[in-house]
């Protein structure tokens, strides 16, 4: 990667509102450890949702009919597996032919059981909240992030439209750390921002040295405090407080790593056409804007994992519910384009929605990196835990782009559909192996998905 | 089946399971032996006769089989399904009515032997937490403050007023159920992050340093003459005829009081004061002039970007001018930041506007960009606006005094007075003495930062900041054993539910001398905290929960089909957007429904009210919007109803017909789940998954062309065998008698002819007839064409048919009180208690309701007693 990035500039940067504070602002993105990234090529992921699932005529159960003529306003590119063709829909991605896949028939079997809009809570988990496990798991990204976090500024970057955690049944975050550990999604860009490539404010690096050092030692008294307490409490009441010590201690790593990474100095970033203010209310713009950040934040090798929750489920006490209200003069509510689907709005939300993806695609494939470009050595992830309009939770609309030089092979729909089936968690395997977090299985994982690899 | 018979059987029924709590339990047990000798000779078999055909081997209708239960004596969870089993068949919900029926009898004594069995079951979880030390050892107490509840504690305790909620992540929502609970509320390192943060904020303005700062001033006037460009380019304006310190509905142009006052220099911290002379001008019989004052990026430019928050409304009603004034912290207001203009950066701007918000229902009939009614309609006249600030009444402010408060300790033994500033701090803070050791650690780390900090001050307030992120402080309502007795706790438990705070002095004191838990002075104590303003906090986060009304805010409604609902912009480029900074109807239906549930607490009325009354809260623009004639305030007033109002109960309330409606047409699968929920106290199911939609398995009826989504609905329910017969069965019937109120909560018992294509308002292209020419003349059409009466009649699940709305209410209060009053309690105590009720509960909370049916259950008489009940004390 080239070098020329990396020197210190802070003149162009836009203060945050928090500059002033001592310890760097780290919610929803963990610190690395301080070390070189080494002389290996970043190998990135992001993992994107969308709710309420596509629009899918003659889509019944999630599977386009292959002996039907393919509609124009299916999201599904084409009903035949093999070689891609675009329809109306899916126009924006024609240009990336090559490196996009559509992958039909796909699911994680622990949400079959969840609730209809409640199944994007295992998105990016694949936990079976509703049997087994009972609670959520550990998410693709945090899985990677685990193994080479350290190597990056930020270990992972949790983004949603919505921010926060959300709860049980009604998630705003795909990530999450492992069981009853959601990491809240940071939504307003302007924080992003600020805390991606201004964490330390406008202060003096020797201070923010010193101050970190005063932190650690703060959190140990902290520590220690709340440990005298423990001993007294209830055993549920522990758990509690567990919970809050696990907090202080993670803090307590994360300082430290800060520390080292304050000898590393922050990237120079182009901020030229980022408007880190703008609002829900312009949805297109501000879609693209957390696009953006992403994109920032891995091609200043920040890091290299991210999830984004461009639509939650349930967000009906949130602007998302006006969203195709803005964006396509629509009159209903978001989610009920879902379920009304009538044919004008549905396809041109689905083709909105597209565009904005791809825009994200193009950004990363105009982007030089190596012998090839930035979505070459990115998975994209896209997809919804829904079908179509009904309640169903199987056989996700699935699309995995980039990865190009990552051992991926696009340019293809794969139905996975009868005898074929097999967990969506498969292609999590592959993704992760392909980013060198080597794993054998996740989720309800029976092998990994060679379709796409091989 | 005819189903008077079954009504009857009902009513009965729920008559016997009221009266028979205490005392006739006993009679009826004898029918079954107690404990696993009635289950196996009795109670199996009835239950292999009645529910295993559905919930057994076979089938599992809702995920439930009953098959494998073994008896009584097992786990918790058993004893839970035995409760959920109890409360289908006390309820007459199951077995459902087009099955064969148990005999009464039978019915009876099945109930009681399950009520019986819950008791013992209880009881002995009861002794063995005793026996380990203490009931409640197995639950968790530890709650996490809420965001609210944090909020409004930093504030109490640094005797601030600042905005902290924005800057945390959204507590969980859960519908229908409350976000205060132990299990709920997680804690991760990102939130102690967010806490450390505004505890570092908040102690900034708390604790202050240096001089006196400088006062900035800023005041501004208006002429009442026209002003001179009062033209535009059709020679015309808005403001034409109205002077320039006068604002209409419609607001008023350029350097007029419409366009109020900005600031370029002003504090960055610290409370300010906006003081203004104002009269009324008193027009078309109105006797006040609502002026609402808006503080922030301003709303002249309507970009989205910009951010504005509510100073205050003032309410005029003289024309003789006065003076008034608002206070706030500026810290919560928005600036819009300075732009760069080649190289030299502008400054930054708040901006203070004052809005005329006067509206008796016509004001949006203009709808012309030039408002020629400007005029016509009342006028807030405003003569000149001051700003001043920080305005301190004391320096050091009181804030700062109060926790560096002065000493001679301070010069003669510093370290000793840091100590004793920690001990006092603390034990407010943690709503419980601070003990030595806890200080000691403090004082701790006010050692290690001191060296670094600039100042004492600053030393101090890094060290408060860590007391704020303490789990003493973030955590409450935690007994601890050898710190501290559970006085305390009560307190805490106590103020946190009735006010979403920390206790004050005299709780704190009362528990200091063991004296709170005394049942006469915790009744007293309850009496004066339901009386204090702080009430206000709970019943407003205990009403937005419990009636889930948030998403009314939300909801998109249809323009076209109610053009004059929204305030719209009316010109540029966001036209047709609703205006962001004017109270709307529909903030005025939230204030509906939680001023009436706080009026119903603090007047004592009995929990029938909720269901149905003769008194609504209403004000001005809500009342013309219910055609209820009269109302003239902008504030809400209890409003006598007469009947062809078709008013009354929360049944009716806009907030909650507009939040389970689509914005175009009623829906009654969401309404019907907020009647069962959120009144009836009972739990509906998600929609499983891999269940077609409504219009799916409606084949092919388009839900955006229906004018009813009752009909389709009809047929989804009608498919026998699909899955959606079982629970729709259930359900719509009680959504469908609300079918005469539409997607903005008017009565509305008329729609077009199915099929008549619905003209729509568009004042801009007027090629439509004449009487399309104003609002009014377009709101007289559709008026004309709702000509085809609407159906609202359905059979109630093991019921009666209901014609209407008020049929169902009588339903619901002849037959469900118990039902009702039976969930307010339960919520109530859940809220209080911040942890789920079960099945060791049952008793008391039976106990608890059949004290309050005597008293016709009272809502404030059924709060003080869950607050003096033995339950909510230990």
């Amino acid at each position: 990667m080239k070098q020329k990035s990396w020197h210190l500039d802070r003149r162009q940067f836009i203060r945050g509102g928090g500059a002033s504070l001592m310890l760097p602002l780290l919610n929803g993105m963990s610190w690395g450890k301080g070390q070189t990234a080494g002389k290996d090529m970043p190998k990135r992921m992001l993992v994107s949702y969308i709710a309420y699932g596509v629009y899918m005529p003659n889509g019944g159960a999630g599977i386009p009919n292959p002996n039907k003529p393919h509609h124009d306003w299916s999201w599904w590119p084409t009903n035949k597996p093999g070689e891609l063709t675009f329809n109306k829909s899916t126009a924006p991605f024609a240009p990336f032919k090559d490196n996009v896949s559509y992958l039909c028939g796909l699911d994680h079997a622990g949400g079959w059981g969840l609730g209809g809009h409640s199944s994007g809570d295992v998105f990016g988990t694949g936990a079976d909240m509703v049997n087994t496990q009972k609670t959520n798991s550990i998410s693709i990204d945090q899985v990677a992030a685990n193994r080479h976090g350290h190597k990056t500024r930020f270990s992972s970057m949790v983004l949603g439209t919505e921010g926060g955690t959300g709860s049980y049944g009604s998630t705003k975050t795909l990530s999450h750390r492992g069981p009853g550990k959601p990491i809240p999604s940071l939504h307003r860009p302007q924080d992003i921002f600020s805390r991606l490539f201004n964490p330390y404010g406008n202060k003096p690096i020797e201070d923010i040295r010193a101050g970190l050092k005063r932190e650690a030692s703060i959190l140990d008294l902290l520590l220690e405090d709340s440990k005298s307490l423990k001993g007294r409490l209830g055993k549920e009441d522990q758990l509690k407080m567990d919970e809050y010590l696990e907090s202080i201690r993670s803090l307590e790593q994360r300082v430290e790593r800060t520390s080292q990474w304050t000898h590393k100095p922050l990237p120079n970033v182009d901020t030229k056409g980022l408007n880190i203010e703008v609002s829900h209310k312009d949805p297109q713009e501000y879609i693209r804007c957390m696009y953006d950040l992403i994109y920032l934040a891995f091609q200043t090798d920040s890091t290299r994992y991210a999830s984004l929750m461009l639509e939650s489920e349930q967000s009906n006490a949130s602007e998302m519910w006006n969203y195709a209200n803005y964006v396509l003069g629509y009159k209903g509510a978001t989610h009920d384009i879902a379920h009304k689907r009538p044919k004008d709005y549905s396809g041109q939300w689905d083709k909105w929605r597209a565009e904005q993806h791809a825009y994200f695609l193009k950004r990363l494939r105009d982007t030089p990196e190596g012998d090839g470009n930035m979505l070459d050595r990115t998975l994209v992830l896209w997809g919804s835990a829904h079908p179509h309009a009904s309640h169903s939770t199987r056989n996700y609309p699935i699309q995995i782009a980039g990865g190009n030089k990552l051992g991926f092979k696009h340019g293809k729909m794969h139905m996975f559909t009868g005898d074929k089936k097999v967990p969506l968690a498969n292609l999590f395997v592959s993704m992760l192996n392909a980013v060198d977090t080597p794993v054998k299985s996740f989720a309800d994982s029976t092998g990994a998905m060679t379709e796409l690899t091989g | 089946m005819p189903f008077t018979s079954q009504t009857i059987r009902c009513r009965q029924l729920g008559f016997l399971a009221a009266s028979l709590w205490a005392a006739a339990t006993t009679n009826i047990v004898a029918d079954i032996p107690p404990g696993q000798a009635g289950f196996q000779s009795k109670v199996q078999p009835f239950l292999k006769d009645h529910c295993f055909r559905c919930h057994g081997a076979d089938k599992d209708k809702g995920g439930l089989t009953l098959h494998e239960i073994k008896g009584v004596g097992g786990s918790d969870e058993e004893m839970t399904l035995w409760e959920d089993i109890l409360i289908m068949i006390e309820d007459g919900d199951m077995p459902p009515d087009d099955e064969p029926q148990p005999n009464a009898k039978e019915r009876d004594a099945v109930t009681a032997w399950i009520e019986q069995s819950i008791k013992d079951a209880a009881q002995k979880a009861k002794q063995q937490a005793a026996k380990d030390g203490g009931a409640g050892k197995d639950k968790a107490l530890a709650r996490r403050l809420t965001n609210i509840e944090y909020q409004n504690t930093v504030n109490d305790l640094l005797g601030l007023e600042i905005d902290l909620i924005k800057n945390l992540p959204e507590d969980p929502v859960k519908h229908y159920r409350f976000n205060n609970s132990a299990k709920f509320m997680r804690l991760g390192p990102e939130q102690i992050d967010r806490y450390l943060e505004n505890a570092r904020k908040a102690l900034a303005s708390a604790i202050v340093e240096g001089e006196r700062p400088e006062v900035i001033k800023k005041r501004q006037a208006w002429p009442s003459d026209p002003a001179p460009d009062a033209k535009d380019r059709k020679g015309e304006f808005l403001k034409k005829n109205i002077p320039r310190s006068h604002i209409g509905v419609h607001g008023n142009g350029r350097n007029t009081a419409a366009a109020g006052v900005n600031l370029t220099k002003f504090p960055k911290q610290g409370p300010f004061k906006v003081s203004f002379q104002a009269s009324a001008v008193l027009k078309k019989g109105a006797t006040e002039v609502p002026l609402h004052w808006v503080m922030g990026q301003g709303i002249q430019e309507n970009t989205s970007t910009r951010l504005i928050k509510p100073l205050g409304t003032t309410i005029l009603t003289s024309e003789k001018p006065q003076v008034f004034e608002f206070t706030g912290n500026i810290e919560n207001y928005p600036a819009l930041r300075g732009r760069s203009n080649k190289g030299r950066k502008l400054p930054d701007t708040i901006s203070i506007t004052p809005i005329n918000i006067y509206d008796d229902g016509t004001v949006k009939n203009d709808t012309s960009f030039f408002k020629t009614t400007n005029a016509s309609f009342p006028q807030a006249r405003v003569d000149w606006v001051e700003f001043e600030g920080p305005v301190y009444e004391t320096w050091p402010p009181e804030s700062h005094k109060r926790i560096l408060f002065a000493s001679p300790l301070r010069k003669s033994n510093p370290d000793a007075y840091v100590k004793e500033v920690l001990t006092q701090f603390m034990t407010r803070a943690y709503r419980r003495p601070a003990t030595e050791n806890e200080v000691e650690r403090f004082f701790k780390i006010y050692q290690l930062v001191e060296p670094e900090m600039p100042s004492f001050e600053a030393a101090m307030r890094e060290t408060l900041a860590m007391v704020l992120i303490s789990p003493q402080f973030l955590i409450h309502t935690v007994p601890k054993k050898g710190i501290t007795n559970n006085e305390y706790a009560l307190a805490s438990r106590l103020s946190y539910f009735l006010w979403a705070t920390m206790p004050d002095d005299e709780l704190l004191s009362l528990a200091a001398n063991g004296k709170l838990s005394n049942p006469n002075t915790l009744r007293k104590q309850v009496e004066r905290m339901i009386d204090d303003e702080r009430f206000g906090d709970f019943i407003h986060n205990f009403t937005m929960q419990w009636m889930n009304i948030d998403k009314t805010l939300t909801v998109p409604i249809n323009r076209k089909r109610f053009p004059n609902f929204l305030y719209d912009i009316s010109h540029g480029s966001r036209k047709g957007t609703e205006v962001p900074y004017r109270p709307t109807i529909r903030d005025h239906m939230i204030e509906e429904t939680v001023g009436y549930i706080r009026e119903c607490f603090k007047h004592n009325s009995t929990v029938t009210k909720l269901v149905d009354s003769d008194v609504a809260y209403l004000n001005q623009p809500l009342a013309v919007h219910y055609g209820v004639e009269g109302v003239k305030t902008h504030e809400h007033q209890l409003v006598k109803l007469k009947p062809d109002h078709n008013l009354g109960g929360l049944l009716t309330h806009g907030s909650v017909l507009i939040g389970n409606g689509t914005g175009t047409v009623p829906h009654p699968i969401y309404r019907a789940v907020w009647l069962r929920e959120a009144i009836l106290g009972e739990k509906v199911a998600e929609p499983p998954s891999g269940i077609p939609d409504v219009s799916e398995s409606a084949e092919g009826e388009d839900l955006e062309k229906a004018l009813t989504i009752k009909d389709i609905l009809k047929k989804h329910r009608d498919k026998r065998t699909g899955a959606c017969y079982d629970c729709h069965a259930r359900l719509d019937p009680w959504g469908i008698p609300f079918e005469h109120y539409n997607a903005v909560g008017q009565y509305q018992p008329k729609v077009p002819k199915k099929g008549l294509k619905v003209k729509t308002f568009n004042i801009g292209k007027s090629k439509e007839p004449q009487e399309f020419k104003d609002m009014q003349g377009y709101l007289n059409y559709l008026a004309k064409i709702n000509t085809e009466p609407l159906d609202a009649t359905a059979k109630l699940p093991n019921g009666p048919v209901v014609n209407n709305m008020k049929e169902l209410k009588v339903y619901i209060l002849e037959n469900k009180v118990d039902d009702v009053a039976n969930n307010v309690a339960r919520r109530l105590l859940t809220y209080g208690l911040g942890r789920k009720l079960d099945f060791k509960d049952r008793p008391a909370i039976d106990a608890l309701l059949a004290e309050s049916e005597k008293n016709q259950y009272k809502l404030r008489d059924m709060l003080t007693a869950i607050c003096t009940s033995e339950l909510f004390r230990q």
